[in-house]
Order: structure tokens, then C-alpha cells, then sequence
């Protein structure tokens, strides 16, 4: 049960970075401007990767059930 | 018609519908069925788009408005309307000679086989002294302009080749020993200096 709620938790903060980061991304590209790419690249991109990070991470720390 | 931009932003919007499902519903990734929803939500679908997002910028970053959104470029952008024929960069702009949405990039990309991405890493460091450097005044070309990005269009076309005048220095400018600009044929250019002297035309109507 309590691997169950780590594993949620950990999905919560992932799926809230992966969106920041795609909301960010995604208003990035209503707008014609350099600062749009930087904005793309260097605040929406980071949040995308933490938050497939923690996703990823979530996978491989499950402990396998006792026998 | 459904534009690569449209897809893009259609798989962003599908993206994030996905992963908000997840988060207030976590308990789906108790079956195999969630956890594979949640494979492809919170991380195929992300680099996806984040891939077709990088690509739809890049290809901004080649439209004439995104080079000139930066205030440094407006007297280059003003050049471009330039009411004289002997003004290259003008002429080709308002002839179509090059494509008028991507009139900067047309002719700034170096024709090789890295040029395009050398043009972007430019581009980066142009952003870099746009918030955090001072650029240059007057702002100039890193190299000086080579002859291959007029040549790209111009050698092998009749209007190029025929004429006495090219026929004669044609492998002095092949080979970059002569220049196009600076030799004195083709000097009218940009020159944002004269601005204040020169007629505008005022655009299609």
C-alpha cells in the first residue's frame, strides 16, 4: 500500500512537470519571437525532462512483491 | 487542411489531456492497460511533441518577421523597401527573387552541408547578446559575404550567364577572388546608413 501511494505521488509530480513544461512549450509556439524559442527550449524543455525523469525513475525503484 | 503547426499543437493539446487524466484519476495505472497509457502520457507523447515543437521553431526561426522581431534588425527589414533597383537586397525582396517570408534566411544561410545548423548556432548566439551581451554598432557579417549564396541561384541562370561582364571574371567569382558587393558591381546592399536619404516603396496593395 505504501509503494502504491510512493508510486502515485511520484506520478502526480511527474505528470504536473511533463504539463507545466507542455503548457509552457505550447504557448511558446503561439508566438513569433526569439524569446518564444528560449522560452521553448530553456524552461518547457527542462520541466519535460524532470518530469520524465521522475517517470522513468518511478518504474525501476518499484521493489518487486515478497515471494 | 490540417498544417504541420496545427498537428503540432493537436498532439500537445492530446498530450496534455492525457497526462491531466492521470493525475486526478492515478489509480488507472493499477492495470496494464493504465500503465501503458501512462508509458506513452508521460513519456513517448512528450518527446513527440517536444520534437515536433523544436521542428516548428526551427522553422520560424527562417521567417523575415522572426528576424526582424528584434528591434537591432528593424533598419535591415526597412532596407528591404528600398525604392531603387540597384539595391540588391531590395530588388530581390520586391521582385520575389528570393521568398518574401523567409528573405533574411534565404540569404544568410551558408550553402554547405552544415549550413543550416551553423545558421541556427548563430541564431542562438544572436539571443545571447540580444538579453545578455551588447552587439556590435554598426552589427556586421562574421565572414565576409561569399559569393556561393548569390551563386546558388544565379550561376548556370540565363540572366547570369549571358552577360558579358560575368562571362569574363566568371571564375574569379566562382572561386570567391572576386566579390560580388565589394568589387564595386554590386555594392548597394543594406546600407542602413543612407536611410534617411532614400525613397521607401510603399508595398503591394
Amino acid at each position: 500500500m505504501a509503494e502504491r501511494n510512493t508510486i502515485d505521488r511520484r506520478l502526480r509530480i511527474s505528470g504536473a512537470l511533463v504539463t507545466l513544461g507542455l503548457l509552457i512549450q505550447l504557448g511558446s509556439l503561439l508566438w513569433t519571437h526569439p524569446t518564444a524559442f528560449l522560452a521553448f527550449a530553456f524552461l518547457g524543455g527542462p520541466l519535460v525532462i524532470a518530469g520524465i525523469a521522475i517517470f522513468l525513475y518511478s518504474l525501476v525503484s518499484v521493489q518487486p512483491d515478497e515471494p | 487542411m490540417i498544417t504541420p503547426a496545427t498537428l503540432t499543437v493537436l498532439i500537445f493539446v492530446v498530450t496534455i489531456g492525457l497526462i491531466l487524466t492521470l493525475l486526478f484519476r492515478p489509480r488507472l495505472t493499477g492495470t496494464r492497460g493504465g500503465k501503458e497509457l501512462a508509458f506513452v502520457a508521460l513519456f513517448l507523447l512528450p518527446l513527440v511533441s517536444g520534437g515536433l515543437g523544436l521542428s516548428e521553431h526551427f522553422e520560424r526561426s527562417k521567417q523575415t518577421t522572426f528576424c526582424l522581431s528584434c528591434h537591432i534588425m528593424e533598419p535591415y527589414g526597412r532596407s528591404l523597401t528600398i525604392d531603387d533597383a540597384r539595391f540588391i537586397p531590395a530588388a530581390h525582396f520586391q521582385n520575389h527573387c528570393v521568398p518574401a517570408d523567409e528573405a533574411c534566411y534565404t540569404c544568410h544561410t551558408d550553402y554547405v552541408l552544415y549550413g543550416g545548423i551553423r545558421a541556427k548556432i548563430r541564431g542562438l548566439r544572436h539571443v545571447y547578446v540580444q538579453y545578455l551581451g551588447k552587439a556590435s554598432q554598426p552589427i556586421h557579417l562574421y565572414t565576409p559575404y561569399n559569393n556561393r549564396e548569390c551563386l546558388h541561384c544565379h550561376l548556370g541562370a540565363r540572366s547570369f550567364e549571358s552577360d558579358a561582364t560575368h562571362s569574363a571574371i566568371r571564375d574569379d567569382l566562382v572561386s570567391n577572388q572576386l566579390s560580388c558587393l565589394t568589387s564595386g558591381c554590386h555594392d548597394g546592399v543594406h546600407n542602413v546608413a543612407q536611410l534617411g536619404n532614400l525613397k521607401f516603396w510603399s508595398g503591394a496593395h
